[in-house]
């Protein structure tokens, strides 16, 4: 009777910020632990600034890459296709295995409140962008693109950009039914709008221009390159219009999660 | 017809509360009903499971055990009915983490990380949970002592079903859920599996079990809830499921060569060559057929008497190769 009774009062629950770290930290755990993922996620951004670097690295200012070198112009454009690759593509793929095969439906079942799982996977992806970021512009000094100056116009960027990303990677994985075709799901919307928002090659169609301007890409490609390459602060209209889409995305996909495998 | 739930206790007022919640049941369902388009996976399901007991949902793939076990987890929900799980409806989103808090459950499939140990695995599920049990003992329990520090990948699969175990256990849970836990062992994986569901209920656990093995529901529950095509076709303890025909005994023999059928003194089929005679007055039936045996100086090899196994009562009840044989469906 009274060991029932002690048993029926309530241990006390962990403090959020508590199980935040908690979360957190065995994220990044099983993140570093394995090999191929994190090799892979920061041996490509510097491999590809090198060859960039190695392609147009001599060449100097020009008016085919607006004013800039071309280096300055590949080190934020790459930049933005590091932390939309950890964010959107990596995280749809995830999110959508990790469903499959019933890693979802099991975090579902514990206490663990959702808005701090994902918290665990945005953080996750807040510093591999860093991380990436960093090595980007390191490989962009070699080059000769000077240090950036506005760093807390760049963590801005990369914080609500990260979030964006994010909120449509969980968006996507949300209306993906199936993890064997997330990862050509998640490519086959990004993959032209890299091409049409500037990422690869500069893009001087003005039409082109002022409809990518609108997508999510582009305004990210441009806040990025205004503190990395132009040593000017936040670039505020376009820092609106991702919030605009990582708000939808969001709406979206808190309103068609799946926990389960299975279809309701 | 389900006197547990119409007896259920009301919400008392006063001194006499906590004795009345000591009584309350730790799952009620009554009148559940779920269907997935025009297909009613669940119809009209009631049973409840009592503090402490074993419950175990017996039935063929898609009988409705794994709906019901999803609604009353607050995985899906339901069309219709009552459902209280400790006191709160799982529907009720506000109860959702104290829930989680208080119940554990193993799946099916085997879903692990692989790249954390199995000591990291635990630690960060035990993380989640206010009162965590101990997690050396954990290990101990589910037979992974030893193993602390390998990887969750290079397990085997059945190393992997008993940290899944260790998963739905870390949070100390009052009431466990198990969906089919042993399908896929081997008979020595099923024993230890078995073993540890007894220990786990001698420490006061309430388990609620689906199988669709008579053998399992048997040896590890204090009642069954026999499901067929959504609905619930007996409910009671294993050695009494049935109803009347657990009244029935069955004595066989293989039949004497030289005997016709009908030399017998008693009614009697043969099945395969073996006398049948389902009897409710074994004693009498037995008595008249051996005195005629000796008379006749006719031996009766094989001579058994027993009571029809769960194993029929569940033959008959699902349908499961009988006339009216039950179709195969699943949500799944």
């Amino acid at each position: 009777m009274t060991t029932a009774a002690l048993a029926r009062q309530p241990p006390r629950r962990r403090s959020t910020l508590n199980l935040v770290i908690h979360q957190v930290r065995y994220e990044q755990l099983s993140f570093w632990r394995n090999p191929q993922s994190a090799i892979f996620t920061f041996v490509f951004p510097v491999l590809f600034v090198t060859i960039m670097g190695a392609l147009f690295g001599s060449l100097g200012r020009s008016t085919y890459f607006g004013g800039l070198s071309a280096l300055q112009y590949y080190v934020p454009t790459i930049a933005a296709l590091c932390v939309l690759g950890s964010c959107y593509g990596q995280l749809a793929v995830a999110l959508a295995a990790r469903r499959q095969n019933g890693i979802l439906k099991r975090v579902r079942a514990t206490p663990l409140p959702a808005w701090i799982y994902f918290i665990g996977l945005l953080a996750h992806c807040v510093l591999v962008s860093l991380i990436d970021i960093a090595l980007i512009v390191g490989v962009g000094r070699l080059y000769g693109v000077p240090f950036p100056s506005h760093w807390l116009a760049i963590a801005l960027t990369l914080v609500l950009g990260a979030a964006t990303f994010c909120a449509l990677g969980v968006a996507v994985a949300s209306v993906i039914s199936n993890a064997d075709a997330a990862p050509a799901v998640a490519q086959l919307v990004l993959f032209p709008l890299l091409f049409l928002s500037g990422t690869y090659l500069p893009i001087h169609s003005r039409l082109l221009n002022r409809v990518t301007g609108w997508l999510p890409v582009r305004p990210f490609n441009e806040a990025l390159t205004g503190p990395l390459s132009q040593h000017t602060g936040a670039e505020w209209r376009q820092l609106a219009v991702l919030v605009a889409w990582g708000a939808a995305g969001a709406v979206v996909a808190v309103r068609r999660f799946r926990w389960s495998p299975r279809p309701e | 017809m389900h006197p547990e739930v119409t007896g259920m206790p009301a919400p008392a007022a006063g001194t006499g509360a906590s004795a009345q919640r000591e009584s309350l049941p730790a799952i009620s369902v009554a009148g559940l009903r779920k269907s997935y388009g025009s297909v009613q996976a669940v119809c009209d399901v009631t049973f409840c499971v009592r503090d402490g007991e074993i419950v175990a949902l017996l039935g063929p793939n898609g009988a409705g055990k794994t709906t019901t076990l999803e609604i009353l987890e607050g995985f899906r929900d339901r069309d219709g009915g009552i459902v209280a799980v400790l006191g709160r409806d799982p529907r009720d989103k506000s109860a959702a983490r104290e829930l989680r808090e208080r119940t554990g459950l193993v799946l099916q499939d085997i879903a692990v990380e692989p790249y954390l140990t199995v000591r990291e695995t635990i630690a960060r599920q035990a993380g989640y949970y206010p009162g965590p049990r101990d997690m050396r003992e954990v290990i101990g329990l589910v037979g992974l002592a030893g193993l602390e520090r390998r990887k969750v990948r290079s397990l085997s699969g059945g190393q992997k079903r008993r940290l899944d175990l260790a998963l739905g256990l870390i949070g100390n849970p009052k009431l466990l859920y198990l969906d089919e836990p042993t399908t896929g062992f081997d008979p020595a994986a099923r024993r230890s599996a078995w073993d540890l569901v007894r220990q786990l209920r001698a420490a006061g656990t309430t388990i609620l079990l689906t199988t669709h093995d008579m053998a399992e529901a048997q040896a590890l529950a204090d009642r069954v809830v026999l499901l067929s095509n959504g609905t619930v076709v007996a409910e009671g303890p294993p050695a009494g499921l049935g109803g009347d025909s657990a009244e029935h005994a069955r004595i066989s023999f293989m039949l004497p060569a030289g005997v016709p059928l009908t030399d017998l003194p008693v009614a009697a089929d043969l099945q395969d060559g073996a006398v049948v005679i389902e009897t409710t007055e074994p004693t009498a039936e037995l008595h008249r057929l051996t005195s005629w045996a000796s008379r006749r100086d006719v031996v009766l090899s094989g001579l058994t008497v027993d009571r029809p196994s769960l194993e029929d009562v569940y033959l008959r009840m699902t349908g499961d190769g009988g006339p009216s044989g039950a179709p195969e469906r699943s949500p799944r």
